[in-house]
């Protein structure tokens, strides 16, 4: 199904139709948010539901009392079983089913879940498209990416897509046959490939591997010549034409003429291109930028995951930020079918693991440890950890190795249950937090466990690395025991040596808060340096010599994300204003459109600067800015960005400063500058302010 | 242009439940919807750009045959539209596997339409969530009975053989046109519960089944 998705040809609309097309998603995007938002609130009520009620077998599990509520059974044991999640459960757990049938409180509950959410609908999706053999499986584990977000739709898909097409010339990379070859068989594509008004009899000779199926994909003005001969009995051939319906999916995995190719979307591009290894220049741009380009399904999430009001208090900074790994997002999508598994599971099975418990019930646990209450505990003891950078990976990997001395969580019982839990700040969202293994009854734990963070270096540097140390209670709040904060800007991340630092407690508005107040999102931009413009009328010899000069500079605004609100109700109407600065004083402005009530918004627009050098660019400066739209006063400053190569001297009316660019910014201008010709996309942090240097 | 959609872009509802309608170009999709949507009638014919849809909310209420008391559900729809135009064939039929529930229109005053509702069939048993989705036959524009090209028997005959209820409307006079979406919106709803009451593997044998089984009873609501 994913490759279904993926080639819905859209290059065959007008510019107008697209348009047209692109309002109806953005309404459908609306009301897929406000459908997100409810979603989430109900799966979290379960959640707590399922905290309270069922019953986990590390403790002692009793055959004779309700799974549910704890109250001890009467004798007649058997007939109490719950039939769907076979616990125990006493009369008043029960949920009568419209069949006189009846379920516990939690099975009730989950399938009513089920409903409401449209997983029903969503499990029986998945159930049809996923027998798909062959190509499915293969795209997937080499990609290491999902065959298809459980809950995506085609207008999500599309909408993504679509933008990118619309505003995109053409700037990302060209398919590779190769790579297209994979997921060239699908039925769509094959009507793709016949375009819209090619017979049948045509496709089937077009490409090989199709089953007798086929006919069926065709249109029905294609069926019409037969629906004529057929006009004497209609009913009669509906129903042969039904019968062999059934197995369409089932198409096989293999080749498929590659004149589809050039019709395949640019979604699929990116997420193939993921698999190109030719081309060192194109391996290392990519791997920085992995998240941001090449799973458009999960960008979308992470837009998703930014509205607000989720009722998932996890903050008003708890959006994503890119460059870390999305597979940990797409573990939250599947917590409530975690639950549910783990619910069954524990059936008879008093020894199954904590750890299974802990990954789902103890992300929702450090929701609530965010509220503040950690004030009861006298903080004490220290960590050691050590941290290493890893360039081939791009990764970063935090090595917890052990606490020594923490205090007691509950100093009466001597109770403590310490686990670490480490964010890159500022993101403090579910992408950005990693946690160890629970250590039992301990105040010198000893973990050696590493956690990773895919980043690229340059971003590192803006971030803080955070470890705090809890106290797990699984029966009332966790317990802050104390944390460390290293600035990783200034920090050895090469030799791994070990460090031990001494906890200390929540300073109110530490360094932690004050980089929230910096923190004021990214943008994603990618840069491409074209060499020569080869216009086929002036391919004149003479013109050879100052080819250095027509050279342009596309800047392509791809999105912003995580931009703070300035409008209520938390959204803003923003654009990006881009200057190109020159150490001659020249700068030439443009701007995108305004991208409406959104924190997160795709512009999707591209500068173009005509009449560059090289030589030029490096002494020029690139600045975008962010602002938010205002009908009746002056625009917001919501951040912005300045490229160029370094130090570069610049001149403005009659003042002369100084570019500051620093870390991505300069690596991202100097990677355009050095591979002409070929996209270097980025995801910048935003600057909280472009004071200039003199 | 205003829509009834300003008033409910709150998250106050119990279920989002998606249907689409499909047919040939012309049938009458795009008014039928809007009659449904907003009571009223648009006799211009303007053509759909590939994909549309438009929104209501409903008060559902289930009524149980063995007398347990029915339970009232708020349910947004939303009611895709698309073209029938074939040049938008690849993009439409994209949109098939993301709707709950489908509404087969053609025209009572167009044959061909008529004749084209298989191959309709065909797309969907291919494109949509399953194989067997609820879907309803609808024959539109039967206000024009003397432009009348088929007959009511024909097409009762072939939702019979599809098992799936079949009604005639007419957007112009907002015949029947309720009675549709609701019919759907009562198998989608029923097609639920199946799912979520047999959450085995095999939910989806037994939920076609019942599908095959619920199919006939459907047909006699039909008020044809």
């Amino acid at each position: 199904m994913v490759q279904t998705m993926e080639m819905i040809n859209v290059s065959f609309l007008t510019d107008v139709e697209r348009e047209l097309i692109l309002e109806v998603l953005r309404r459908d995007e609306e009301l897929r948010r406000l459908e997100e938002q409810r979603v989430k609130k109900l799966k979290v009520e379960f959640l707590d539901i399922k905290r309270k009620g069922a019953k986990r077998t590390d403790g002692s599990y009793s055959e004779h009392s309700c799974g549910r509520c704890q109250e001890p059974l009467g004798r007649l044991a058997t007939s109490n079983q719950c039939p769907a999640c076979k616990h125990q459960v006493c009369q008043t757990c029960r949920s009568i089913r419209a069949n006189a049938s009846w379920v516990c409180t939690v099975c009730a509950k989950e399938a009513e879940l089920k409903k409401s959410t449209g997983d029903w609908f969503f499990d029986q999706r998945v159930n049809r498209f996923s027998s798909a053999p062959g190509h499915d499986l293969v795209r997937v584990s080499l990609r290491k990416r999902p065959a298809m977000k459980k809950r995506e739709t085609t207008g999500e898909v599309l909408l993504n897509s679509a933008e990118l097409n619309s505003s995109l010339p053409g700037p990302v990379p060209r398919p590779r046959l190769k790579d297209l070859a994979v997921g060239n068989s699908s039925p769509s594509s094959e009507r793709l490939a016949r375009g819209t008004t090619d017979s049948a009899e045509k496709a089937s000779l077009s490409s090989s591997g199709r089953t007798d199926t086929d006919s069926l994909h065709s249109s029905p003005s294609g069926h019409r010549k037969a629906d004529e001969v057929n006009k004497s009995s209609p009913a009669g051939s509906t129903a042969s034409s039904v019968a062999p319906l059934t197995k369409t999916h089932s198409r096989s995995g293999s080749t498929a003429s590659t004149e589809t190719s050039s019709l395949i979307h640019h979604i699929n591009v990116c997420s193939d291109s993921l698999n190109d290894v030719d081309g060192l220049f194109k391996k290392s741009v990519r791997r920085v930028h992995k998240i941001s380009d090449f799973k458009p399904t999960s960008v979308m999430d992470l837009r998703k995951d930014a509205t607000e009001d989720t009722g998932v208090s996890m903050g008003d900074r708890s959006k994503s930020v890119p460059g870390l790994n999305v597979e940990e997002e797409e573990e939250e999508e599947e917590d409530i079918d975690n639950l549910v598994n783990i619910h069954r599971r524990t059936v008879g099975n008093s020894a199954y693991s904590l750890n299974s418990s802990r990954s789902t019930l103890g992300s929702m646990m450090s929701v609530y440890s965010e509220a503040g209450d950690y004030d009861t505990v006298d903080v004490s003891g220290d960590i050691v950890f050590s941290l290493r950078y890893d360039e081939g990976t791009q990764s970063l990997a935090v090595l917890v190795k052990e606490c020594h001395g923490l205090a007691y969580a509950d100093p009466v019982k001597m109770k403590c249950n310490p686990y670490v839990k480490c964010y890159l700040l500022p993101d403090k969202s579910r992408q950005s937090k990693k946690k160890t293994a629970v250590k039992r009854n301990t105040i010198n734990p000893s973990y050696n466990e590493t956690l990773k963070y895919s980043i690229s270096r340059s971003q590192l540097s803006t971030r803080t690395l955070q470890l705090s140390v809890w106290h797990y209670d699984r029966f009332s709040h966790n317990a802050f025991l104390g944390e460390v904060e290293v600035l990783l800007d200034c920090h050895d991340i090469d030799s791994g040596h070990e460090e031990c630092v001494t906890l200390r407690g929540k300073v109110a508005s530490s360094s932690a808060k004050s980089a929230f107040a910096q923190y004021k999102g990214e943008l994603v931009i990618s840069l491409k340096y074209v060499s020569e413009i080869e216009k086929p009328s002036q391919k004149q010899r003479g013109r050879k010599a100052k080819a250095e000069d027509s050279g342009e500079l596309h800047v392509l605004i791809k999105e912003a994300k995580n931009l703070s609100a300035v409008k209520a109700g938390g959204t803003s109407d923003s654009f990006v204003k881009g200057y190109l600065l020159s150490s001659k004083g020249k700068s030439t402005k443009k701007k995108t459109q305004v991208v409406k009530k959104t924190l997160n918004p795709h512009y999707n627009h591209t500068f173009v600067h005509k009449e560059l050098s090289l030589e030029q660019l490096k002494g020029m400066c690139l600045e975008l800015t962010i602002w938010d739209q205002e009908a009746m006063s002056s625009n917001d400053f919501l951040g912005g960005v300045r490229l160029s190569s370094g130090a570069v001297h610049l001149k403005e009316g009659k003042k002369e400063w100084v570019a500051d660019s620093t870390g991505e910014e300069v690596s991202l201008w100097q990677k355009m500058m050095q591979f002409p010709d070929s996209w270097a996309e980025g995801t910048l942090q935003l600057r909280s302010s472009m004071g200039k240097a003199k | 242009m205003l829509r009834a959609v300003s008033t409910m872009t709150d998250g106050d509802y119990d279920y989002l439940i998606k249907l689409l309608t499909l047919g040939d170009s012309g049938v009458g999709k795009t008014t039928f919807l809007y009659r449904y949507t907003d009571n009223k009638f648009n006799p211009k014919f303007i053509t759909t750009v590939g994909i549309d849809f438009r929104e209501k909310r409903v008060v559902y209420s289930t009524n149980s045959p063995n007398g347990s008391r029915g339970k009232t559900f708020k349910v947004h729809l939303q009611l895709w539209d698309t073209a029938g135009q074939e040049r938008f064939r690849s993009l439409t039929t994209a949109f098939f596997r993301d709707a709950m529930g489908f509404l087969l229109m053609f025209d009572l005053t167009s044959q061909q339409s008529f004749l084209n509702v298989r191959n309709w069939m065909s797309q969907l048993q291919a494109n949509a969530y399953c194989e067997n989705p609820d879907i309803v036959l609808v024959g539109n524009k039967a206000d024009l009975a003397d432009q009348r090209e088929v007959q009511e028997r024909q097409a009762k005959e072939l939702a019979e053989r599809y098992g799936i209820p079949y009604f005639e409307t007419s957007a112009a006079t907002g015949v029947q046109v309720d009675r549709v979406v609701v019919t759907l919106l009562d198998l989608v709803m029923k097609r639920m519960e199946q799912c979520v009451e047999k959450p085995t593997p095999d939910t989806q044998n037994a939920a076609s089944t019942a599908q095959l089984d619920s199919a006939p009873a459907s047909q006699k609501k039909c008020a044809c």
